[in-house]
C-alpha cells in the first residue's frame, strides 16, 4: 500500500495548522512534503506601521508560549539602536522572567510529548506543576501569558521581598518535581520504548541542516547563544550547557529536563543576587538610522530579529527568524524512514511553534518554477475565480 | 406468558436496558477513577457526582448529525454498529450471574458457553475491521489494519489464560466453573498468573491504553471511527462499554470465583467484582503510554504467550496431582 | 527498566484532593497588580492623549464634545483592548487618571456592549513641586 497521508492542516497531533504530506508504504514513511503558510498574519508588515513602544506588544504576540523571548529579542535590538543602557536591576528582572518562561515552556513540552505518546498521566502531572510557574509569573507581571514586562530601557514592574521569597519557594517545589519527571521519563518502559531510537539526527546532519536549540543539543552539537554570545546578564551567571549524545527523541527529553534544572539554578542566583537601583531609563521616541541583529536563546532555540531604523518613530523593517523555522529542514530528514506511529512524537520533539515561523509566502509556478509575491486580495480573487470555473466532479479522488 | 417473560428478559433484565444502565455506570466509574489517578476531578456536575455523564454523552451523540461519506459502502457502514451492539449484548446474556441455579439452568447456560462467549467477544474486532474498510478513508484503513494486527497478538494469550481455570475445573460451562471455585476457593490462587495475562489481553481487546493503537487520536485521527458520527458513533461507543462489562464479568466468573448466593447476593457479587476488575483496568490505563503496533505483537509473542502456556502447563500438572 | 515505575505515585493520588478548582462554583484569587480592564478616573484627566497615542490596539478614543467648555469624551473599546496596561504607564498625572482593575470575567455576546465611555471636563492640575513620581517610559506628553 503506497499512498499519501495528509497530516494537517487539521490534525489532533498538531496544535497549529501545518501541512505535512507523508508518502507511506505500509507503516513506513518514504517521503515528506511540508507546506507552511496557514497561520500567516502579516506581522512584519504590521510592525512597520506601529511605533517602537507599540511594537513591543506586537512582537510579544507572535507566539503565546515564547512571547517574552520575542519581546526581549526585539527590545534588546531597539535599545542597541537607541544606544540605551538599561540599569542592572531592570536587566536582571527581564532575564529572570526569561528563565521562568523557559521553565514554563519546557514543562508544557514535557506534557505535550507525553500526550502525543499516549501517556496522559504524565501530561496531567506536568501541566499541574506548570501552574506553579504560571502563578509566579502572574504575581510578577500581572498576567499568566503575555507578561508585558519589557519596555524600552528596562522593565515595567519591580520585585519586592515577598515576591522574591515566593519565587524561591516555587522553584524549590518545582525542582523536586522535575527530578521526579526525569526519573519517570527515562525509566517508564512503555514510554522509553516509544521515544528511544526514534527521530535520529546525527551530529553532521544537525550542523548541516542548521538545527537549533534542544534538537541540535540532543545530537551533541554544543551551541547555546547564552554561552557563545552572552547578552546582558548571562556572563555573570553560573550554569552549564546541556547536551546529550543519543540523537533521538529521548535525548531531546533529557536535554530539556537538564535545561529545566539549570534554569532553576539561574533563577535562584538571579533572585538572591538582584542588584539595587532603578528598573528603567527614559527612552527617546525616535531611533537613529541604523540596523541591528539581535540574537536570543528562546526555549526552542536561537531567535533572531533583524531591525532596521530610518530615524523616525516607526521601524523601517522587522524580520523575525523564529527557531522553529530553522528546525523544519531537520524535521524532514528525521521523519523519513520512520513509522507512522512516530510522526506525532518526532514532530512534537522539535517543539514546534508554527505560528512563530510563519513569514512571507511566495507563489511558485509549478511548471516554470518562477516565484512571485502576491497580495492577499489578489490571491483571494484568483481562488474564487478558480473555484467558480472548476467543474464539479462526483466520486473524484480529491488531491489532498 | 413465557413469551412475555422472554421478551422482558431480553430487553429489560439482563438484556439491553440493564446492560445500557450498568455499562454507563461502569464507564462513569472508569472515568472517575482515571481522573483521580491524574489528580483531576472527572465528571462532577451531571447528576450526583457526575453519574449521568456517560448517559448524557450517549444522548448528545444520538442527537448529532449523521454523515455517511459518499464513497463508503452505505449499507455495510450503517448496519455494522447495530450488529456490534447485538453481538456484545448476546455475550452479556451468557454470564453466569442470572442463571445461578445449577440444577435449573435455562437456555443461557450450557456446556461450552465459555467458548461461545469468547467467540462472541472476538466478533467486535472483525466488525471494527469491516467498519474501517467500508469507510474508505485513509486513516480508517490504517486503523483497520492495526486492529487485525493486534488481534494476532492478544487473542491466543487470552484464550489460553481463560481456558486454564476451565481445565482445572473440568468443565466448559461457566456456571459449573464458578461453582467449582466457590467450593474450593484456595485453588483460585493457582490462576493468578493467568489472571494478570487475561487482564492485559482484555485491555488490548477493549483498545485502551497501552493498546489504543487502532484509534490513536494523535496519530490517525480516529482510526476506525474517523468517519462515524451521530447515532452510529453512539452505538459503537455503547458497544465498547458493554464489551468492557462483559469481559470483566467473564474474568470475574472464571478467576474470581463467580457470583454465588442466589439472585440478590449474586448480583452484589457481580457488581463488586466487575468494579474491581474495571479498577485494575483503569490503573493499567493510567500507568502506561501507548506502544507501537510492532511492539505490541513482539510483546505479546515474547512475553504474554509463553507465560500463558506456562500457566496452562501448571494447571495441567496440578490437575494431575489433584485427581 | 522498571515495570510500573509510576505506580506508587498514581496510587498516592487516589487519596489526594484533586488539583482542579471547581470554577465557576469556586473562584480563584487574582494577585495584586493583576492586569484586568482599564478604566478612567475623569477628575484627573488632563487630555494629554498619551494613552491614545501609545495604545498598541487603538482601543482608546478621545473626542471633543464641546470646545468652549473643554468637555471631552473618552471611549475605551474593551473589545480591542489587549490588557497590556501601557495606557496606565503612559499617563503622566499623579494619582493616575488611567487605571486598571482586576476584572477578568468580562465576556459578552455582543462586542459593542464592551465599550465604556466617559464625558468630562478637562482637569486643571495645580502646579506642584517637582516630585520624583514614577515617570512613564514614553516621551513627554504634549498638551
Amino acid at each position: 500500500m503506497n499512498f499519501q497521508i495528509p497530516i494537517g492542516p487539521q490534525h489532533p497531533a498538531l496544535k497549529e495548522p501545518i501541512s505535512l504530506r507523508m508518502t507511506v508504504d505500509g507503516e513506513v514513511i518514504t517521503d515528506v512534503d511540508i507546506r507552511l503558510g496557514y497561520n500567516h498574519r502579516g506581522l512584519e508588515k504590521l510592525a512597520e506601521e506601529k511605533t517602537w513602544l507599540q511594537n513591543i506588544y506586537l512582537t510579544e504576540r507572535i507566539c503565546g508560549i515564547c512571547s517574552h523571548s520575542h519581546s526581549s529579542c526585539f527590545v534588546q535590538g531597539v535599545e542597541k539602536l537607541m544606544e540605551l543602557t538599561p540599569p542592572r536591576r531592570g536587566l536582571y528582572i527581564r532575564y529572570l522572567v526569561s528563565e521562568l518562561e523557559r521553565v514554563h515552556s519546557h514543562l508544557l513540552w514535557l506534557g505535550v510529548a507525553g500526550h502525543e505518546a499516549g501517556f496522559d498521566s504524565f501530561f496531567m502531572y506536568t501541566w499541574r506543576d506548570r501552574e506553579v510557574v504560571m502563578d509566579l509569573l502572574e504575581m510578577i507581571s500581572g498576567n499568566r501569558v503575555h507578561y508585558a514586562m519589557n519596555t524600552l530601557g528596562g522593565v515595567r514592574r519591580d520585585l519586592d521581598e515577598g515576591q522574591k521569597a515566593r519565587i524561591l519557594e516555587g522553584v524549590a517545589i518545582l525542582r523536586k518535581r522535575s527530578e521526579y519527571y526525569f526519573h519517570i521519563g527515562a525509566s517508564e518502559p512503555s514510554f522509553v520504548a516509544r521515544i528511544a531510537g526514534v527521530g535520529l539526527l546525527s551530529k553532521e546532519q544537525a550542523v548541516s541542516l542548521c538545527a537549533v536549540g534542544p534538537v541540535a543539543r540532543a545530537s551533541g552539537v554544543a551551541r547555546d547563544v547564552r554561552k557563545e554570545d552572552p547578552y546582558a546578564v548571562y556572563d555573570e551567571l553560573d550554569f552549564e550547557l546541556c547536551t546529550a549524545d543519543t540523537c533521538d527523541v529521548l535525548g531531546r527529553v533529557v536535554v530539556r529536563v537538564k535545561e529545566l534544572l539549570q534554569s532553576y539554578r539561574m533563577i535562584e542566583q538571579m533572585v538572591k543576587g538582584l542588584p539595587d537601583g532603578d528598573i528603567v531609563v527614559k527612552a527617546p521616541r525616535k531611533a537613529k538610522p541604523g540596523e541591528v541583529v539581535s540574537r536570543y536563546e528562546a526555549p526552542r532555540g536561537e531567535n533572531i530579529h533583524y531591525i532596521k531604523a530610518n530615524g523616525s518613530d516607526k521601524p523601517e523593517r522587522l524580520k523575525v527568524r523564529a527557531p522553529t523555522l530553522g528546525n523544519y529542514a531537520a524535521t524532514l530528514v528525521m521523519l523519513r524512514k520512520g513509522f507512522i506511529a512516530d510522526i506525532p512524537l518526532i514532530f512534537a520533539a522539535i517543539d514546534p511553534c508554527i505560528c512563530c515561523a510563519e513569514r512571507t509566502v511566495t507563489l511558485v509556478k509549478a511548471g516554470s518554477g518562477e516565484e512571485s509575491v502576491v497580495r492577499m486580495s489578489d490571491l483571494r480573487r484568483r481562488a474564487i475565480a478558480r473555484h467558480q470555473n472548476a467543474p464539479v466532479k462526483r466520486n473524484a479522488v480529491w488531491p489532498l | 406468558m413465557a413469551v412475555v417473560r422472554t421478551v422482558l428478559y431480553l430487553v429489560v433484565y439482563p438484556g439491553l436496558l440493564f446492560l445500557f444502565v450498568y455499562s454507563t455506570f461502569c464507564e462513569w466509574f472508569d472515568r472517575k477513577v482515571y481522573a483521580r489517578f491524574q489528580n483531576r476531578m472527572g465528571p462532577t456536575h451531571t447528576g450526583r457526582f457526575g453519574v449521568l455523564q456517560p448517559i448524557a454523552d450517549f444522548f448528545k451523540l444520538m442527537a448529532k448529525e449523521d454523515v455517511v461519506p459518499d464513497a463508503a459502502d452505505k449499507r455495510l457502514f450503517s448496519v455494522l454498529p447495530v450488529i456490534g451492539l447485538a453481538v456484545v449484548s448476546t455475550a452479556g446474556l451468557l454470564l453466569p450471574v442470572w442463571n445461578f441455579d445449577l440444577a435449573n439452568p435455562g437456555w443461557t447456560s450450557f456446556s461450552g458457553d465459555i467458548i461461545v462467549i469468547l467467540y462472541l467477544l472476538s466478533l467486535p474486532t472483525l466488525i471494527l475491521f469491516l467498519a474501517a474498510w467500508s469507510s474508505t478513508n485513509l486513516f480508517s484503513t490504517i486503523g483497520g489494519a492495526r486492529v487485525l494486527t493486534m488481534l494476532f497478538g492478544y487473542e491466543v494469550p487470552l484464550f489460553l489464560a481463560v481456558l486454564s481455570p476451565a481445565i482445572l475445573a473440568d468443565s466448559w460451562r461457566l456456571a459449573e466453573i464458578a461453582a467449582f471455585y466457590q467450593a474450593k476457593p484456595l485453588l483460585l490462587l493457582t490462576n493468578i498468573l493467568g489472571f494478570f495475562i487475561a487482564l492485559v489481553a482484555v485491555q488490548a481487546k477493549l483498545e485502551r491504553t497501552p493498546f489504543d493503537i487502532p484509534h490513536a487520536e494523535t496519530e490517525i485521527v480516529g482510526g476506525t471511527f474517523t468517519e462515524y458520527s451521530g447515532k452510529k458513533l453512539a452505538l459503537f461507543r455503547l458497544t465498547f462499554d458493554i464489551e468492557m462489562v462483559v469481559a470483566s464479568g467473564l474474568l470475574a466468573a472464571v478467576f474470581l470465583g463467580g457470583f454465588p448466593g442466589g439472585a440478590v447476593v449474586g448480583f452484589i457479587h457481580f457488581v463488586v467484582k466487575t468494579l474491581f476488575i474495571i479498577f485494575l483496568l483503569s490503573l493499567l490505563r493510567a500507568l502506561t503510554s501507548r506502544i507501537r503496533i510492532d511492539q505490541v505483537v513482539s510483546f505479546a509473542w515474547k512475553y504474554l504467550a509463553p507465560l500463558a502456556v506456562l500457566q496452562l502447563l501448571a494447571t495441567i500438572l496440578l490437575k494431575g496431582l489433584i485427581t | 527498566m522498571k515495570i510500573a515505575a509510576f505506580l506508587p505515585e498514581l496510587l498516592r493520588h487516589l487519596f489526594k484532593k484533586p488539583a482542579t478548582v471547581d470554577y465557576p462554583f469556586k473562584k480563584l484569587e487574582v494577585p495584586k497588580d493583576f492586569r484586568g480592564t482599564p478604566f478612567l478616573n475623569p477628575d484627573m484627566c488632563i487630555v494629554c492623549r498619551a494613552c491614545e497615542r501609545d495604545c498598541p490596539a487603538e482601543a482608546i478614543e478621545i473626542t471633543s464634545v464641546n470646545e468652549a467648555e473643554k468637555r471631552f469624551r473618552m471611549i475605551i473599546h474593551n473589545d480591542r483592548c489587549i490588557h497590556c496596561a501601557q495606557c496606565v504607564d503612559s499617563c503622566p498625572t499623579t494619582p493616575k487618571a488611567m487605571q486598571i482593575d482586576s476584572l477578568f470575567e468580562i465576556a459578552s455576546d455582543d462586542r459593542h456592549k464592551l465599550k465604556k465611555d466617559w464625558v468630562y471636563v478637562r482637569a486643571v492640575l495645580k502646579p506642584k513641586a517637582p516630585a520624583p513620581a514614577a515617570p512613564p517610559p514614553a516621551a513627554e506628553p504634549k498638551i
